[in-house]
């Protein structure tokens, strides 16, 4: 029997890791000025591709395939809202519908009713060195599969390629203030059509860390929500991928939280722990309403009009 | 910027289209009837609509395997679709009754209600819910005493148990969950009256990778045997205790030994197919009266199956005990709680 805190604590990163890589890709995003709802899209899109591609190559090449999956939806989507500059609420409800469905069509297709049962190879988690004995916390960060460790490196380039390059000042520009941007020269619809890109390669790998880290499995609607989960990361990430990857922690809390709390054996109704991580994105939202910091043209289509 | 403006202006309608076709498509893919075509007008017609995937390995899947089972031996002509939101049951079964279905399977209890509003716009349309137990003229029922089994689950979990803590891992809190955890626990008390049964519903059927935490979070407050009731979802329990090693688990609906051969007790089995066959015999030929069939252990259609590669790991003792607790239940001696 581990000791409680940190099963508890180990929870928390678990649960957290694909809320993180889907908000960071979205924070990108949005920080170009669109707002991707067909996050969820690429997640379950990622999730069927990482059973299809470890079928074939193994948990790296599932873990591709997934980023695949997850860039190809949200290039429909792209297609639409940036190329058409057509309603991006809209067509990232589309393409929602439209993955969650087509993911299930297709997984029947490929392996029938009976399921891809539980063949796919996973992750075990690995432990670090040193770093996994670091009292209390050590355990939680450092003792999780190789694909959060993927996730710790990259917040930290996403962070430095947003507020320390060239291109990420485009980026924050286009979100900003189109106008200015595209006077200055930036190729609005170019740049943004590739932070979509990115978003949907990060959205694609967190359905590829559910199945290929976690699960074990393909489930028809297994995504449950996690990509509009992580919009409300971003807002109380404040658009900062440090932001994101923290606030995903808080989630991934709320939700360890509940897992924790049903298995004492308490006796409250379950369904009140189950509210908990959407009451907390309440809660959240409204209190750091007003002071958020959101890119000024974010959701906006008309701006090269402007 | 003038130039984008016009090439934007002839887009609007255009898109609009494409937009809504792609809506379409969405919808189609997500709940449409997929039907098998076998051109006879009046032909036996049985449809199925489930909440989840028939790809679950368990609940949804064995009631599929019902709907081929009526198609091969009946000859019917048979549709299955999938239900998205609960407010899409009464739609599912007004396409049914409209479309001259005589057999419509609501698969699960949460159809029942809607199937008493819909009938008696379709009599000649049947529609019995599995698990349900409302009935009208054209509206039966089946109550699977699914707790006889999960009775003698609890026997193997509570013997099984080191560490005197089992688990039960839901979908949602629906009456036919929470009657067979009851039993489940009756049963395990029956051999270690100190047992501790730990509850946890996922709050859905499909979230595989939460249902996994949830068993995670069972096995670290010492539960070593695991009794999962949901779905698909319950594909992230196996993996949970295949990751552990030493914990077991009891699958339910269908017989999935096979999903986790290395971590599986045994499965408490409805045979779907089974009591489908019974009720579509029924109204094929104008027996069906409205009423609850009530199947179960005694009809074969509740089994517990043990898993042929675990055998060893459950004692005599416990065999025997599992013997004679069957034939207390088969001669209504012993009452199981529902």
């Amino acid at each position: 029997m581990i000791d409680g805190t940190s099963a508890f604590l180990e929870g928390v990163v678990r649960t957290a890791t694909p809320l993180a890589f889907a908000a960071l890709g979205e924070t990108v995003t949005e920080r170009s000025g669109i707002i991707n709802i067909g996050l969820e899209g690429s997640i379950i899109a990622g999730a069927l591709g990482a059973v299809v591609g470890a079928g074939y190559g193994g948990v790296w090449a599932g873990f591709a395939f997934a980023a695949v999956c997850g860039c190809a939806v949200a290039a429909i989507f792209a297609l639409f809202a940036v190329t058409l500059r057509a309603d991006q609420i809209i067509s990232g409800t589309a393409v929602t519908l439209l993955a969650l469905g087509g993911t299930g069509t297709l997984y029947r297709v490929l392996y029938g009713s009976a399921g891809a049962a539980l063949n796919t190879p996973t992750l075990d988690p690995a432990s670090i060195p040193l770093l996994s004995r670091i009292p209390v916390v050590g355990r939680a960060l450092f003792v999780q599969p190789s694909i959060t460790y993927v996730l710790y490196v990259l917040v930290p380039v996403v962070m430095w390629w947003t507020y320390r390059t060239h291109a990420g000042l485009g980026l924050r520009a286009i979100g900003e203030n189109p106008a200015a941007a595209t006077a200055a020269g930036i190729r609005a619809k170019k740049v943004q059509f590739l932070a979509v890109l990115f978003g949907g390669l990060l959205g694609g790998i967190s359905g590829g860390t559910l199945v290929l880290a976690q699960a074990g499995t393909f489930v028809e609607g297994m995504s449950a929500g996690r990509g509009f989960i992580a919009i409300a990361i971003v807002v109380l990430g404040r658009w900062n991928p440090l932001g994101a990857a923290l606030a995903a922690l808080v989630f991934g809390a709320a939700s360890a939280l509940q897992f924790f709390f049903q298995a004492t054996g308490s006796n409250l109704p379950y369904q009140l722990f189950l509210a908990f991580p959407y009451v907390l994105t309440l809660v959240a939202l409204a209190a750091t309403h007003g002071r958020t910091n959101s890119p000024a043209a974010l959701g906006r289509q008309d701006f090269e009009q402007s | 910027m003038t130039r984008l403006n016009t090439r934007s202006c002839q887009r609007v309608p255009r898109l609009s289209t494409v937009i809504h076709s792609l809506f379409a498509i969405a919808i189609v893919s997500c709940g449409g009837a997929r039907e098998q075509a076998k051109p006879a007008s009046n032909a036996f017609k049985v449809a199925l609509v489930t909440t989840g995937s028939v790809s679950d390995q368990g609940w949804n899947a064995g009631a599929y395997q019902g709907l081929l089972a009526i198609r091969d031996s009946l000859g019917a002509r048979i549709s299955n679709v999938q239900t998205q939101t609960p407010a899409e049951i009464d739609e599912n079964f007004r396409q049914y009754g409209a479309q001259g279905y005589n057999l419509v399977f609501g698969h699960g209890f949460e159809y029942q209600d809607p199937a008493i509003r819909v009938a008696p716009s379709f009599p000649r349309t049947v529609f019995v819910t599995t698990s349900g137990v409302k009935t009208a003229p054209n509206v039966g029922g089946v109550y699977f005493t699914f707790s006889d089994g999960a009775y003698l689950a609890g026997i193997v979990a509570g013997a099984a148990s080191h560490s005197g803590v089992v688990g039960a891992i839901g979908g949602t809190q629906l009456p036919p969950v929470v009657a067979a955890f009851k039993a489940f626990e009756a049963g395990a008390k029956s051999v270690n009256p100190n047992v501790k049964l730990l509850t946890a519903y996922v709050g859905n059927w499909d979230d595989a990778s939460a249902a996994r935490e949830q068993a995670l979070a069972q096995i670290a407050r010492g539960a070593d045997v695991i009794f999962q009731d949901a779905d698909a979802a319950g594909l992230g329990v196996f993996q949970a205790a295949r990751q552990s090693r030493t914990v077991r688990i009891i699958g339910s609906n269908s017989d999935q030994n096979g999903v986790a051969p290395e971590v599986t007790l045994g499965s408490v089995v409805i045979d779907l197919p089974r009591a489908m066959m019974i009720i579509a015999r029924d109204v094929k030929s104008g027996a069906f009266k409205g009423h609850v069939y009530r199947l179960g252990e005694n009809d074969g259609v509740v089994r517990w199956v043990v898993n042929p590669r675990l055998a060893p790991e459950i004692s005599p003792t416990t065999v025997a005990r599992l013997d004679s607790a069957r034939k207390l239940i088969d001669a209504k001696t012993l009452k199981v709680p529902e």
